[in-house]
């Protein structure tokens, strides 16, 4: 992440190889460490929080690899290092990393698939992250008159307004069909009532309308651009610091 | 057998020399059948630009006796008989390859890393490969030559960016906008500049052009030549709402557009992103404006800053191309040699241009050799 600091300020070239390796490396101390924990489980170690966090991480790394074999997409690495480093920290925050447990009489498929819609729709969430600070990046070299504005590998910001409001709107539309199906879910539990106030459905309620505001007023009220951008950020960022802490406090979640 | 370099350049000669040397495109090839036939070279090349003049060849005689036979041919050719010192420049190997690549790659160009010779030094190398006049040699350095432009091209920043303003203009314009396609752009004051960046941005793409002038004869005038509309100057934002890119140079002496004017214009666009280009003195644009959301204001001394710094990265970027010049033309010089392909190279000429008992090589010239000077010059 520290290097990607150094790419940002040197503008987005296709030469930052050096920045591909550091994440290679990184990738292949992460794939020892997720096999080692695999063989000691007996199972894919993708059976709790931190484990989920670690496998996103691992995936969203191994995209990058892929896409960095096109040296004009290697670039790329500089603004994924931060936000890998940024999860990274997510996934070890306290509390994540539980013991297993069989949900409680639910069907394991409901609940499969409302965690995974909510796993998508924050990873959704998270690229549209990246792009908005792309367009951050791109829009305030251009602002300041810097010639990295043309240099650099970066697309039109118009192009990256329009990717950042559509990886919001999926992951809005993800997010909606996730927590409709827990709530669903929820309502076959013998006292449903008992978690109405829990505070991870009240967070994810709270989430839903911070990201409901952020698309309306794009396209109600034509608030795009710089504003939207830094909006994708920080909500983004508000999810990644207090995912955390809204499901340790949720017995459902966290029993 | 050596590859040589002779000729004349903008480094080393005036316009006023080299337009003396110049071969018309239609010649070049019976003037290269005369080369040969001379014995002054086995396979040649002839690129002549409004830059440059130089005879690319292989030939059978040594570095000194090969110069002068070369020389002698451009001499009587052109019928020149004043002296000539400095202005015609030798080159042997390695430092003849190394030439012709710098040339490939732009690095010896008037502009630097322009793209324009490669295109020029192509044209000629086929003119010679169709004429029968290139063999193994030539064929090997100069398909190299192409290949080091590419490989610069890709891996160095010499070629990228533009120098002028106009060109700046178009690349911010991409940087902004996902396509150029469907943006529209207006000219407020038909100046000199502004019709040139107008012409940048319609050439690459640009949907529709507004042309808009106090004088409105004048607009109507520019409208007609850049293939646009001409509105009235009193009536230019009440388009303001198609619009995505202005280009501003009026002589008014204050500013025609401000942050208050703006802002209405800017919701009625619903915030789209818009890019002004100022380039009036004194400025028609107030500075400010730039400090409002989706709006990217730029004047001449900002593009010409960014022009100044595309110019200043190449130049940056020219130890780097050398060296990969340096290493592309030593790999080329240590390969082993090819046998020439049956039938490509005209039979070689026995015994060279310099054998004792033949005649001079001014008098192997049909006289006057008026058939290859130019009638038009080539770019570059």
């Amino acid at each position: 992440m520290v290097y990607s600091i150094f790419l940002w300020r040197k503008g987005f070239r296709r030469d930052d190889y050096v920045n591909y390796l550091l994440l290679l490396f990184g990738f292949c101390l992460h794939t020892t460490g997720m096999v080692l924990r695999g063989f000691r489980l007996n199972h894919c170690p993708v059976t709790n929080l931190f484990e989920a966090t670690t496998f996103a991480l691992w995936s969203l790394l191994a995209v990058y690899l892929v896409l960095g074999l096109w040296p004009r997409l290697r670039f790329l690495g500089a603004f994924a290092a931060p936000i890998l480093f940024g999860v990274g920290v997510f996934a070890l925050m306290p509390n994540l990393d539980t013991q297993h447990v069989e949900p409680r009489g639910l069907p394991a498929a409901w609940t499969s698939i409302h965690a995974a819609l909510m796993a998508l729709s924050y990873g959704a969430f998270g690229l549209g992250s990246v792009a908005a600070l792309m367009y951050l990046t791109q829009e305030h070299n251009l602002k300041l008159h810097k010639l990295q504005a043309i240099f650099s590998l970066m697309p039109p910001i118009q192009r990256l307004e329009v990717v950042v409001g559509r990886l919001l709107l999926s992951g809005f539309i993800l997010l909606t069909l996730g927590l409709g199906i827990g709530a669903y879910d929820l309502t076959r539990l013998l006292h449903p009532e008992t978690y109405r106030g829990d505070p991870k459905i009240v967070w994810s309620v709270l989430v839903w309308f911070i990201y409901l505001g952020l698309l309306v007023m794009r396209w109600k009220f034509a608030q795009g651009g710089r504003r939207f951008a830094i909006g994708a950020i920080g909500s983004f960022a508000f999810v990644l610091l207090t995912f955390w802490g809204a499901n340790a406090l949720s017995p459902l979640h966290n029993p | 057998m050596p590859f040589i370099v002779l000729g004349l350049s903008h480094h080393s000669s005036p316009v006023a020399l080299r337009e003396r040397f110049a071969f018309a495109e239609a010649r070049i090839p019976a003037a290269l059948a005369l080369l040969r036939d001379s014995g002054a070279a086995e396979e040649a090349v002839i690129l002549s630009t409004c830059n440059r003049v130089e005879i690319y060849a292989v030939t059978t005689l040594s570095a000194s006796p090969a110069f002068a036979a070369l020389q002698d041919f451009l001499v009587t050719c052109h019928q020149y008989r004043d002296p000539l010192t400095d202005e015609i420049y030798r080159l042997d190997e390695p430092q003849s390859v190394q030439h012709l690549f710098k040339v490939a790659c732009g690095l010896d160009s008037m502009v630097l890393g322009e793209t324009e010779i490669l295109g020029q030094l192509k044209k000629a190398y086929e003119l010679a490969l169709r004429g029968g006049h290139t063999g193994a040699r030539i064929n090997k350095a100069f398909q190299r030559a192409f290949n080091v432009a590419k490989q610069i091209r890709t891996e160095t920043n010499i070629q990228r960016g533009s120098v002028s303003v106009g060109s700046v203009a178009v690349e911010l314009a991409q940087k902004i906008f996902t396509r150029l396609g469907d943006r529209d752009v207006m000219v407020i004051g038909a100046g000199d500049t502004s019709e040139k960046t107008a012409r940048a941005l319609v050439s690459r793409g640009a949907r529709s052009i507004l042309v808009t002038n106090r004088s409105y004869e004048k607009a109507v005038v520019l409208a007609q030549e850049l293939g646009g509309r001409a509105i009235h100057f009193e009536d230019w934002d009440k388009e303001f709402g198609n619009i995505d890119i202005v280009i501003s140079s009026t002589a008014a002496p204050h500013h025609i557009l401000d942050r208050a004017r703006l802002e209405p214009l800017m919701k009625l666009r619903r915030n789209r992103p818009l890019l002004l280009i100022d380039i009036a003195v004194p400025r028609d644009i107030e500075p400010s404006v730039n400090f409002m959301e989706n709006v990217f204001l730029y004047n001449i001394d900002d593009l010409q800053t960014m022009a100044d710094g595309y110019l200043k990265q190449r130049q940056q970027e020219i130890a780097h191309c050398e060296k990969i010049i340096r290493e592309k033309a030593q790999g080329l010089l240590d390969a082993p040699p090819q046998r020439p392909p049956a039938g490509l190279a005209s039979a070689p000429v026995a015994a060279g241009g310099q054998t004792p008992g033949a005649p001079p090589l001014s008098q192997r010239y049909p006289p006057p050799m008026s058939a290859l000077m130019p009638n038009r010059a080539l770019d570059s």
